[in-house]
């Protein structure tokens, strides 16, 4: 439904008259609901204090690089944690006067929320925490700020403080525990050190020239044996042939050797000459006593064995070559053992090396570690020491107050005028909603409502003539009554505005 | 004047007497002036004479607080803006007949719509005029209300007459308190109020009652548009159809179904009726209290 502001006008004023009864109550009912709650409505003081926080004063470039101030991003909500803490809440609580002794834990919980509700800190600007109290008492609302105030500034010094001694002890722990560390590996690597005096650098070089030799020389005198073997093997058969030449070459030997030879010479004699020519008689004269001298050495050497004498084999002992090779065959023997003896030696040096090889890698590698791990915790240990002595300047500045400074920059006043909406807001509200709401209902009920309120939308929509747009006709009972009620409503509007003035007034004059 | 009409005035004159001194010396000079007024105004034969039978049959006007309990406009309230709008639809419909009569439907979109009070105020309106009568045929016969302006609550109304064919037309038009206004009450209970409407009896009488005066507009107060059989059939019979809607009860929806029943050569117009205002305090020698004591004399006294 289109319409022009004064169509719209014009329709409210008839509307808002069609439904005076409504209008009219509405405005008594919203503005005795205003007053009431302007009449309840708590007084509240408001007490603010402003703090300064300082932390850039004229140590600070002094100290630059050597103590670190403490950061902070986000004052407000420090503050908040710092003055929100049981610590202050419990003092705040004896300071307001909320501790007795009948208050339960409980009790004390639920004033501390409500006092936690009715603060506001905030940061204004960069440097500057504003801590703003409210309470329905003046007085208390001051005290309260007050003490937030100084509690607060003292919490923060002494927090700030026992931050960097904080930070300064476990710094000094620290550097202590690295210290003790760095003790004892600097004694282990001493011990290891001592345990092994070969165990150093180049040790292990000189070791495997040592091994490499060892090496070398059982491979050359294994050699060496395998030869000595083979010639002495090669000796033994030449020496056992060479026995048996010397054995007919005894005199035994000699007689038989004689005895061919004169037999031949009797074969010969016998081809020339009978058996009974002397030649061949003294041949075999010869040839007997050669047998008997054979017979005879047997004798003898049998009587010699039987008396257990060896007189030897004296035409043995005279074999040159035998002797020569009994002496090569001897001189190798000797060769051999030599040998062997140095092999053996060889090898248990060989062992003993590795065995040193051995326990020598193993303290390398600690020793190795030791010295890491040495390295390592002097460098940490280095680097505590310097972080310990500017852990130290900037717990000296805080405990000095140097570093960081908090100042009351604007002090509690006693508040004088309670805070918050006034009595006579509410007043002004509830006229004002009297009427609004009354005609935003109308206007509402104007637009939404499908019956017609105003003639001239009929003629728009329907294109047909409004002919005529007839007033209601009063009659005369109608009017009689229409001014009773008139007079009524004027009435109860005159007297719920001579209402709402008074109580403003008396409110002003603080009767109420 | 024709010597038969100078003999009717007598004649009618001599009845007319009797009344004429019931009520007083008060009420005797209202007559005669008032009829030369018209005569002068009008300058019609027949229309004088007619008037000046129905002043003679007026029994007792009503004074302007009798109308004002009644709702009923009242002349000495000119400035009254219900007036200025009834003598303003009055005005309409006089240009729109060029100087004819005619009968005229009012009719409401739904029940509750004032159709009544619409239909009974421009008939005051029309009987302002001197120079007019106004007769109201109470149509709305489910829910009937013309009855309550005839002081004679027993007398017979319009299903009586449609019924009894011996009753004559004289009997029904009854005499309201206003000069110039007659009505025709509903009449007794009817239940199928469209079976009269449709009958040659029906449109015998309104022909006759319009043909018969013509100076005399005739108004018929319908029922609802919800009784859509009974409008169409009211809608042939009359000239023109007043629509009435009433402030916050119309919807456009019954507008629009309300109109897509009537033919637009005879809608009129609509009537936006009990708008809301704030009642302007009369002045003093023009108020509700004082006018009690003077009598509905039209504008013309």
């Amino acid at each position: 439904m289109q319409m022009h502001p004064e169509q719209i006008t014009r329709a409210l004023i008839n509307e808002a008259f069609h439904s005076r009864r409504l209008v009219v109550g509405l405005f008594v009912a919203l503005n005795a609901v205003t007053l009431v709650s302007g009449l309840q409505w708590p007084k509240v003081y408001t007490a603010s204090t402003t703090i300064l926080v300082d932390d850039r004063n004229i140590v600070q470039p002094l100290m630059s690089g050597a103590a670190v101030p403490t950061e902070v991003t986000d004052r407000s909500r420090n503050a908040r944690e710092v003055i929100y803490g049981r610590k202050i809440m419990d003092q705040i609580l004896e300071n307001g006067g909320w501790l007795t002794s009948r208050s339960t834990p409980e009790e004390q919980e639920r004033i501390i929320e409500n006092v936690k509700k009715r603060t506001t800190i905030a940061t204004v600007g960069r440097n500057i925490i504003r801590i703003e109290y409210r309470d329905d008492d003046p007085e208390r609302a001051f005290r309260v700020t007050e003490r937030f105030a100084e509690l607060f500034i003292q919490e923060s010094i002494a927090a700030k403080a026992a931050e960097s001694g904080a930070a300064f002890e476990f710094i000094e722990k620290q550097t202590q525990e690295y210290h003790d560390k760095l003790a004892r590996t600097e004694k282990e690597m001493k011990e290891l050190r001592s345990s092994s005096l070969e165990a150093r650098s180049g040790s292990d070089v000189e070791l495997n020239t040592r091994l490499s030799a060892l090496y070398l020389r059982i491979d050359t005198a294994s050699q060496e044996l395998r030869e000595a073997e083979i010639k002495g093997v090669a000796l033994e058969k030449q020496l056992s042939g060479e026995v048996e030449v010397i054995a007919t070459a005894t005199r035994e030997g000699q007689y038989r050797t004689r005895i061919g030879e004169l037999q031949s010479r009797l074969d010969t004699l016998r081809l020339s000459y009978h058996d009974a020519h002397p030649d061949i008689a003294q041949v075999k004269q010869q040839i007997r006593d050669l047998t008997d001298g054979i017979a005879a050495e047997r004798e003898r050497r049998e009587q010699m064995k039987r008396d257990g004498r060896s007189e030897g084999d004296q035409s043995a002992m005279n074999n040159p070559i035998y002797q020569q090779l009994r002496r090569e065959l001897s001189q190798n023997q000797l060769t051999i053992e030599g040998l062997k003896e140095r092999i053996s030696d060889a090898q248990q040096r060989l062992q003993q090396e590795l065995g040193q090889g051995r326990l020598l890698h193993g303290v390398a590698e600690r020793l190795a570690e030791a010295t890491r791990d040495y390295e390592v915790n002097r460098d940490i240990y280095q680097d505590l020491l310097r972080r310990r002595e500017n852990a130290r300047v900037s717990m000296h500045l805080d405990r000095d107050k140097q570093g960081f400074t908090l100042k009351i920059q604007e002090p509690v006043t006693m508040p004088q005028s309670p805070s918050g909406p006034r009595f006579w807001h509410f007043v002004g509200g509830g006229i004002l909603l009297g009427i609004l709401v009354p005609m935003g209902l109308l206007f509402a009920r104007l637009n939404f409502d499908p019956r017609i309120r105003v003639g001239s939308t009929i003629s728009t929509r329907h294109k047909v003539l409004v002919a005529v747009v007839v007033p209601h006709l009063w009659s005369p009972k109608e009017l009689k009554s229409l001014r009773w009620e008139f007079l009524l409503l004027t009435l109860a509007v005159g007297a719920t505005v001579v209402t709402s003035v008074a109580l403003s007034v008396l409110r002003i004059a603080k009767v109420l | 004047m024709s010597k038969i009409e100078k003999a009717l005035n007598k004649a009618r004159g001599e009845h007319r007497a009797l009344p004429v001194a019931m009520q007083g010396a008060g009420e005797s000079d209202i007559r005669v002036p008032g009829t030369a007024v018209v005569a002068d105004r009008v300058g019609h034969a027949i229309s004088v004479g007619s008037i000046g039978r129905m002043d003679a049959s007026e029994s007792r006007l009503l004074s302007a607080g009798d109308l004002s309990e009644r709702g009923i406009i009242h002349p000495e309230r000119l400035e009254d803006p219900v007036v200025q709008a009834f003598r303003e639809l009055r005005t309409r419909i006089v240009q729109q007949s060029r100087g004819q009569n005619g009968v005229i439907l009012v009719c409401g979109v739904r029940e509750g719509s004032g159709s009544s009070f619409v239909a009974q105020n421009l008939a005051a309106a029309f009987a302002f005029d001197a120079g007019k009568t106004a007769l109201v045929i109470d149509c709305n016969l489910k829910n009937p209300s013309v009855h309550r302006l005839i002081e004679d609550a027993s007398s017979q109304g319009l299903t009586d007459y449609l019924e009894n064919p011996e009753l004559d037309i004289a009997e029904i038009i009854r005499p309201v308190g206003i000069a110039r206004y007659r009505a025709i009450a509903a009449g007794g209970r009817c239940e199928l109020p469209a079976e009269h409407f449709t009958s040659q009896k029906m449109r015998r009488l309104i022909d006759s009652v319009r043909l018969r005066y013509g100076e005399r507009f005739i108004i018929l107060d319908g029922p609802p548009m919800s009784d859509i059989a009974d409008i169409r059939t009211l809608t042939e019979l009359c000239d023109y159809v007043i629509v009435v809607a009433r402030y916050g009860l119309a919807t456009n929806t019954q507008i629009e179904n309300c109109l897509s029943a009537i033919d637009d050569k005879k809608l009129l117009g609509i009537v936006f009726n009990d708008e809301p205002r704030i009642p302007r305090v009369p002045r003093k020698k023009h108020s509700w209290r004082s006018g009690g004591e003077r009598d509905y004399r039209g504008p013309g006294d």
